[in-house]
């Protein structure tokens, strides 16, 4: 490497043994396609104004609340202004989407997952995020780029494969059907309704659904390389700990459906698990709801 | 509400959403550092405030007959060293007793739930509320 790197060296993506490796890319790739006219990197971050402190050049920003969710109903957005958000980022049939974001990629494994609702191909996600490209210390620059309005043609939202509801979360849980909660485990007890050093967002109830197994999110990413673990350790935390069957159904959740988002893409992706749903309703809905089981 | 704070919300009101963010924005780059005196006090987790979701301390202190307030906030979280960086010139020489009384809604006159969205308020709100308690005990 020829940067001026702090960063530990993480084992290359095609040798971690995923299901499914061409969904990641490394910094080191991403540096090569600056210029590809064919890629265009987006960045998704917790913080609103991160992106502005300086980004990735080249990269345009989606943010999860003013981008993605409806500005009134609690729901993603519809097909005619998820279209438009894209043109408008200058993406088009053709092009090569890779997300990158703060927070071991959090945010950018969750706008992953909403494009896959509008079934949005050649998506990709930068493994080691933000922090991972800051700390190999690669060009970042505050100059927000325009490109020329993108062509693609989305298609319907489409809820069914990979995102589940209240109702069918609960025939999942009556049937014993396996369930991921990835929450810290004090919100996972009930000892708290929010995640540590998180504010309370409004659940009235603390616990989990019954029969969730508690796998803590970030644990699918070593925190020194911010890069996801190779399958190998994911496998021996997810079915060899856990006892998740990769053949089963799987509903992960946590408390808005955004730390859910980033084990639904380790999971599908990287482990190769046939069916896997993201809960977005997750505690905030399931912690406030009238007469829905809870275990503590 | 203390004079300066109330020319900023003022500013702030008559601005668009864009506008507000960049203002906030603006605002990050200002927080200036922590004294070197709170940084052991800083280190050992004294004065943070706990429903952010970054790590935060703010240091309220008398000088003359008015308040300063000193914070630290991670570069990685320009909103809210942004927004502590507006509340510390905002409050700055203000009497404690204009500093307890800021308005709890001072996130909404500043037009800032709309600009930022509900899920990122609570962080922001719990800072006024430790800023507004702070200077109550002094």
């Amino acid at each position: 490497m020829t940067t001026a790197s702090s960063a530990p060296q993480a084992p290359p993506i095609e040798s971690r043994g995923y299901a499914r490796p061409e969904v990641l890319v490394s910094t080191e790739w991403v540096a090569g396609h600056l210029k590809d006219p064919a890629v265009r990197l987006v960045e998704s971050d917790e913080d609103l104004l991160l992106y502005e402190t300086g980004h990735i050049p080249g990269a345009v920003k989606i943010d999860w609340v003013t981008d993605l969710n409806d500005p009134v109903q609690r729901d993603y957005l519809d097909r005619t202004r998820f279209q438009a958000l894209l043109r408008a980022r200058g993406i088009n049939a053709d092009t090569t989407i890779v997300f990158y974001g703060d927070k071991n990629n959090w945010w950018a494994t969750y706008a992953f997952w909403v494009f896959r609702l509008f079934g949005v191909e050649k998506l990709k996600v930068m493994d080691g995020g933000r922090a991972r490209w800051v700390d190999e210390g690669r060009p970042m620059n505050t100059e927000v780029p325009a490109y020329p309005a993108g062509t693609i043609t989305v298609a319907e939202r489409n809820d069914s494969a990979i995102r589940s509801f209240r109702n069918e979360v609960l025939a999942h849980v009556q049937g014993r059907g396996q369930l991921v909660d990835v929450r810290s485990p004090e919100e996972y007890t009930g000892q708290r309704m929010h995640m540590p050093d998180y504010p309370n967002e409004g659940a009235l109830r603390g616990g989990h659904i019954p029969g969730a197994r508690s796998i803590p999110w970030a644990r699918a990413v070593n925190p020194d390389t911010h890069c996801f673990r190779p399958a190998s350790e994911l496998k021996q935390l997810y079915q060899e700990e856990q006892g998740l069957s990769p053949d089963k159904e799987t509903i992960a959740y946590c408390r808005i459906g955004e730390r859910s988002s980033h084990s639904w893409f380790a999971l599908t992706y990287l482990l190769g698990f046939r069916d896997v749903k993201n809960y977005d309703g997750s505690w905030t809905e399931w912690g406030n709801a009238v007469r829905l089981p809870i275990e503590k | 509400m203390p004079a300066t704070l109330d020319k900023i919300v003022s500013r702030f009101k008559s601005a668009d959403k864009q506008t507000r963010l960049e203002l906030l924005l603006d605002y990050s780059k200002k927080l200036p550092s922590l004294p070197e005196r709170f940084q052991q006090a800083r280190d050992h987790g004294f004065n943070r405030v706990p429903e952010c979701q970054s790590p935060v301390f703010l240091f309220l202190e008398r000088e003359g007959t008015g308040l300063v307030l000193h914070a630290d906030a991670p570069r990685e979280a320009p909103t809210v060293r942004g927004f502590v960086a507006l509340l510390a010139k905002g409050i700055q020489g203000a009497t404690p007793g204009e500093a307890a009384a800021l308005p709890g809604d001072l996130l909404d006159q500043l037009g800032l739930s709309e600009a930022l969205g509900m899920t990122r308020m609570h962080g922001l709100t719990a800072m006024i509320g430790r800023v507004k308690r702070m200077a109550g005990e002094l």
